[in-house]
């Protein structure tokens, strides 16, 4: 126990030996950094994209719209962005430097202090952040001489600001994508669109994880009549064309991103509830979950501590595909009219834009976007496909 | 010696699409505070469903008690609720299993494994838990135990992760440890290390230990009763001594003649006619008549199911021959 300053050789884990299986296909690596930059273009939207300068002199004074304008769910983005990261390190730490016996209370005690530190951060700035409302025009303030000095992020658009002198105009040094119909840039607003559709994808891939994994874990663990009537009720399930249940649920209820997310979320376990109950059916009746139960464990330890990450992989796998099938739904969704609300801007509702306007084709509107989708599901499935035979044993030599 | 463990008239079915297996059938044997009992046969005799029964985890369905009565110091585990059962499993009674290769979850590192039973036992904390383990661990005989908590089940010989089993059954000093076939899957330096280990364990922490085997070679040491199972039924039970001196059943006969013995002249060994019945069609009357070299086709061995009866002092057979 008195070993934490020998450094000791905890071998190579199992997720060190996908991670190797894994970047050993280039194009793999690609599209992981293509995701990823997609995160950061997503996380840090309003710093890219904005009509806000970082900071403007007006009369010798300064000010600072862009980060007075922010919003808390901005703040929330950047704080819990900012939590996971180190979530992410402390847990490589944790697991080079840690005594093995007390990773799990050292995780928990950071777990809890980030959360901590988040939450605080989050009243404060609650507290101290008034929603100034600056509805001056910066850009005209510079030109007119107002103010003297201004810097202003890299694409100094409103992706709620309508333009109507510049509506409609083809890709250009001023505007690299072109605008829309009601004249916003189309670049600022596939930049905050990216936010959109990643964290549909993650929110309604999270929702229909957690209830496929509850009840497959539970169909697969207890079997017999349970499993009869649970598979019945899972097969009618995927018997619905998930796609127009969706549109259907979505009439009924307001146009709100959470909406969307959470009827994604409960339409699409029954692949997850699958996988997990094929795994547990084939866990129970292993050894050591006849260990386990003989240990005199809950029924909660044995389904979720000892049998679920024995079977979880196929569910991982499953996961980055759902994410682009989700994003990919909710573009559907939103092309169809059904989707969020403008001028919140969603890749597919930009895609409709390119057709139903004046009667024009404008293939900025639908070309961009389009490629945005393209790339953004093409990219989750080779992830998904090259995790899949990085997880599988059977291919690796 | 006080009794611990009394079961009467287990009975327990499997409801399969073939038919009713009748898996244990009437069994009633005690095991007392202290001592050793030996529950052998061949395969499919229904020792291990037994263990099982007694622990409670026959998977249901397909298998259900379906009469008898198993007392556990003076508690009847049958009448107990399955969360008053799980305080019992892994606390009071144990049970380790034939396949250490596969009886540890491959995720974890066995510190976690023990130290979750330790955990959950005796409401210790995760440190002082994890203390413990180090400390089980050099009880069972693993060396530098303080390293191994931290290495996974697959960085271990089949050898050291009976040892952690048996570790882990130990934790909170049960008063009965089931052993389902030990040391079957081990080779046979590695058994008479993991079964003296048992020995020890048992003597020094005073607990119950029913092993289940179907080799003669370890109940001859060490079992102080012995009962000798056949096709769901106890077919001879006795102290050891008598057992292996004086066996009167027919099948526990046959059984000790199939040893080989050091010292006897080569000669082909003696083996029992035909096979293991069928557990959906037991045969009628005696089940092991149509085996049996003393029965001669006698009508009352074939027609009627001969009981378990006290032939001599403390030594019960089923046998009408006997």
């Amino acid at each position: 126990m008195n070993n934490s300053n020998k450094k000791a050789d905890w071998g190579t884990s199992y997720g060190e030996l996908v991670w190797k299986e894994f970047t050993k296909g280039k194009l793999n690596v690609v599209c992981l950094v293509f995701i990823i930059m997609l995160f950061i273009v997503a996380v840090l939207s309003p710093f890219i994209a904005n009509d806000k300068p970082y900071f403007i002199v007006i009369d010798g004074l300064l000010y600072f719209p862009l980060f007075k304008e922010l919003k808390a769910t901005d703040y929330s983005v950047f704080l819990a962005s900012l939590a996971g990261i180190t979530q992410l390190l402390l847990i490589r730490r944790n697991r080079r430097k840690l005594d093995p016996s007390l990773r799990g209370s050292a995780l928990l005690r950071q777990v809890t202090v980030i959360a901590g530190v988040l939450l605080l951060g989050i009243i404060l700035i609650h507290v101290l952040i008034p929603h100034r409302l600056d509805a001056e025009d910066y850009k005209t303030m510079i030109t007119s001489g107002k103010a003297e000095k201004a810097l202003f992020a890299p694409i100094p658009y409103g992706y709620a600001r309508t333009d109507l002198q510049n509506r409609e105009l083809p890709p250009s040094p001023e505007h690299w994508l072109g605008t829309d119909d009601v004249g916003s840039d189309v670049l600022c607003r596939l930049i905050h669109g990216s936010r959109i559709s990643l964290s549909v994808g993650f929110v309604a891939v999270g929702i229909s994880t957690i209830i496929g994994i509850f009840i497959g874990a539970i169909l697969g663990y207890f079997g017999g009549r349970v499993d009869f009537f649970g598979m019945r009720i899972v097969e009618i399930m995927m018997a619905i064309p998930t796609f127009f249940l969706i549109i259907t649920i979505v009439a009924f209820f307001p146009r709100s991103l959470f909406n969307i997310m959470f009827i994604i979320g409960i339409t699409s376990w029954t692949g997850d509830a699958c996988f997990i109950r094929a795994e547990f059916y084939k866990l129970r009746k292993q050894d050591f979950v006849q260990a386990a139960k003989s240990l005199g464990l809950p029924l909660k330890s044995i389904l979720f501590r000892h049998m679920l990450p024995n079977g979880v992989t196929p569910v991982l796998v499953n996961a980055t595909f759902g994410i682009a099938g989700a994003i990919f739904i909710e573009a559907a969704l939103s092309f169809l009219g059904f989707g969020v609300a403008p001028p919140t801007p969603s890749w597919g509702q930009m895609l409709s834009l390119g057709v139903s306007t004046t009667g024009r084709f404008l293939w900025w509107l639908t070309l961009f976007p389009g490629l945005a989708i393209f790339f953004t599901v093409l990219a989750y499935n080779l992830v998904g496909e090259a995790l899949r035979d990085a997880i599988d044993p059977r291919l690796r030599q | 010696m006080t009794e611990l463990l009394n079961i009467e008239g287990l009975t327990t079915q499997f409801y399969t699409e073939k038919g009713i297996v009748k898996a244990v059938q009437d069994v009633s044997f005690s095991i007392k505070k202290g001592e050793t009992f030996a529950l052998v046969g061949e395969s499919g005799c229904g020792k291990s469903v037994t263990a099982l029964s007694i622990m409670r985890l026959i998977p249901d369905p397909p298998g259900k008690i379906v009469n008898g009565k198993i007392s556990f110091n003076g508690q009847d585990l049958l009448g107990l609720k399955e969360k008053e059962m799980r305080a019992i499993r892994g606390n009071n009674i144990s049970m380790i299993f034939q396949e250490p290769m596969t009886s540890l979850n491959p995720v974890y590192t066995i510190g976690d494994q023990i130290a979750e039973a330790i955990m959950l036992h005796q409401k210790k904390d995760i440190e002082a838990s994890w203390r413990e383990a180090v400390d089980v661990l050099r009880r069972v005989g693993i060396a530098d135990p303080d390293q191994r908590v931290y290495e996974y089940p697959f960085q271990m010989s089949g050898g050291m992760r009976q040892r952690v089993m048996i570790a882990m059954g130990i934790s909170s000093r049960p008063d009965l440890l089931i052993a389902d076939e030990p040391t079957t899957a081990l080779d046979v330096t590695m058994q008479a290390q993991i079964l003296d280990l048992l020995d020890e364990i048992q003597k020094e922490y005073g607990m119950s230990v029913l092993i289940i085997t179907h080799n003669l070679g370890i109940v001859a040491e060490r079992a102080d009763n012995v009962a000798v199972m056949y096709a769901s039924r106890i077919a001879e039970m006795a102290d050891a001594n008598s057992l292996f001196k004086n066996p009167l059943h027919p099948y526990t006969v046959g059984l000790l003649n199939s040893i080989p013995k050091l010292g006897e002249e080569k000669q082909r060994l003696m083996a029992i006619p035909g096979n293991v019945p069928n557990p959906l069609r037991f045969p009628s009357g005696c089940r092991f008549h149509p085996r049996c070299p003393i029965c001669n086709n006698d009508s009352r061995c074939m027609a009627t199911e001969p009981q378990l009866e006290e032939k001599e002092p403390g030594h019960m057979v089923a046998c009408w021959k006997v």
